[in-house]
């Protein structure tokens, strides 16, 4: 991204309070999850009034993370202020996920991957208090629905996020085909029926999904 | 709740704070539309708020459908907060940027909470002490135009949809000056002038049509959210609050507009 379509990008989100948006959001549900956690272990004295910051290559705004655990239960707050941050990394989402894949924040650090400035050790012990969460998702949701229909929904929910993420493969080949291969900047008619069509089969697959989810809550409204 | 617990009512004020003197000798001001006695303002805004109080919170998501809460998070961003902070959220009300910056400030910190009326301080009270908030904060019945505060005393003072239902809007500025410390900056978060004429007829017609029917309908109360509306209207502009900030003594001041200028936030430090 050029560094003018990067201020464009950072104004416009900016005037919709985009960084607010996405900060509330990301504390309501870090929030949420520190609730439902299940190791009692877990201690946040280390992190007591830090702030962690983290700058994404792909988001116009600093994301800062700092623990208040005066009170009880110890809440996570998000915010955008980034002036007074313990350490702040400076990576990508993509890095992020490698992280996520075991390799460590060393070697990516030495890869150049991650830029670290402050107290690394404080980025450590964020990680290391979000790796000891034991958040059991499954029997949350049977506390709200019974065991039967959370296994079917969550057995169901893995088939659309698989065949989602084929379609969205699909369809962003197909793109990139058009866009590469015919080097065409204009899009032809017939580029346009075939995306609609496929938006279309989209569209399709979504009502059949959702017919299903019906009939789900519908199984077991019965029971 | 015990009795002594309770923040006393308005006309516990001393006298002086309840019926500002008035320099210019001019005697009147606004009340919405209206034009009252000056010294009428203050018990009529108190009368306001004393009755949307408990359903304030409620009421604050309907009509800004939830927008406010990003506005509020905006002014936190923007203000700059770090632990050991000492912050003046005035005309405070039930809490919002209270309960935000005490996370913030952490122990070594303080937020007072300040605000006219005690029936939304002791709304705010209970719901701060619900969240679990209670060490590094603290709760002050106060005029903003007569803050009790010792000179050069908070690093940060926000004043979010307060400033228009103040009666000398100057005096509160060049109050809330005083207070603060060199270095410290004043945040006011409020409603203002839609950047667009199209946004302004649609709002418009939100806030006199739409606003004061859920009024009358959830809090059963449209006489007051018409007074909202109409004080609203009344309000500086942003260039003229800001040149008003100019006035009370507080430098780089300036403004940004949200969610098309429908609120703005300035900010002014004091060197
Ligand atoms: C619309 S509420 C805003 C509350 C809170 N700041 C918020 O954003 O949710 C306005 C508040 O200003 C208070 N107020 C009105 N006149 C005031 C004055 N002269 N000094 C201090 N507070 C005042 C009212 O009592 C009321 O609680």
């Amino acid at each position: 991204m050029s560094i003018f379509t990067k201020l464009a990008a950072s104004k416009i989100a900016n005037e919709l309070l985009l960084p607010q948006a996405v900060t509330a959001a990301l504390e309501l549900i870090i929030n949420k999850a520190l609730a439902l956690n299940n190791n009692t272990s877990v201690s946040f004295s280390a992190v007591a009034q830090k702030t962690l910051t983290l700058k994404l290559a792909e988001l116009s705004f600093p994301l800062s993370f700092s623990v208040n655990s005066s009170s009880k239960p110890v809440v996570v707050i998000v915010s955008t202020l980034a002036e007074q941050s313990d350490c702040s990394i400076q990576t990508s989402l993509y890095t992020l996920k490698k992280l996520k894949d075991n390799q460590s924040l060393t070697q990516l650090i030495k890869q150049d991957e991650l830029d670290v400035s402050g107290d690394l050790k404080v980025a450590q012990q964020f990680a290391n208090i979000a790796q000891s969460l034991e958040i059991d998702w499954q029997s949350e949701l049977a506390n709200h629905l019974g065991d039967v229909p959370t296994h079917k929904l969550l057995q169901f929910g893995n088939k659309v996020t698989k065949s989602f993420l084929t379609k969205s493969k699909q369809l962003e080949a197909d793109l990139t085909e058009y866009v590469v291969h015919e080097k065409r900047l204009v899009v032809s008619k017939s580029q346009i029926k075939a995306f609609n069509q496929r938006t279309k089969e989209i569209a399709n697959d979504v009502s059949a999904i959702s017919k299903r989810v019906d009939k789900l809550i519908a199984d077991y409204a019965s029971k | 709740m015990s009795s002594s617990d309770q923040i006393p009512q308005e006309n516990d004020l001393p006298k002086s704070q309840q019926t500002p003197m008035n320099i210019d000798g001019n005697s009147t001001t606004h009340f919405g539309y209206k034009t009252i006695e000056k010294d009428d303002k203050i018990s009529m805004v108190a009368g306001v708020f004393h009755s949307v109080a408990k359903q304030y919170d409620v009421m604050n998501d309907l009509m800004s459908f939830g927008i406010h809460r990003l506005w509020k998070r905006f002014t936190i961003d923007a203000s700059g907060v770090r632990p050991g902070n000492k912050v003046l959220d005035l005309a405070g009300g039930t809490g919002d940027l209270t309960a935000k910056f005490s996370q913030l400030v952490g122990r070594e910190g303080k937020v007072v909470l300040a605000d006219i009326n005690s029936s939304m301080l002791n709304v705010g009270r209970d719901k701060l002490r619900d969240k679990g908030l209670v060490q590094n904060i603290e709760y002050v019945q106060a005029n903003a135009e007569y803050l009790p505060f010792e000179e050069n005393t908070f690093d940060i003072v926000t004043i979010a949809f307060g400033l228009r239902n103040v009666t000398d809007k100057d005096k509160a500025l060049r109050s809330i000056y005083s207070v603060l410390k060199p270095g410290g900056r004043l945040l006011v978060l409020e409603f203002s002038k839609p950047e667009h004429e199209l946004l302004n007829k649609a709002y418009d017609f939100y806030s006199f049509n739409i606003l004061p029917k859920m009024g009358e309908i959830v809090a059963k109360d449209g006489d007051s959210y018409q007074y909202l509306a109409e004080s609203i209207r009344m309000h500086p502009d942003q260039e003229t609050l800001k040149s008003m900030m100019d006035n009370a003594g507080f430098e780089q001041t300036s403004f940004k507009n949200l969610t098309g200028g429908v609120v703005a936030l300035h900010k002014g430090y004091k060197f």
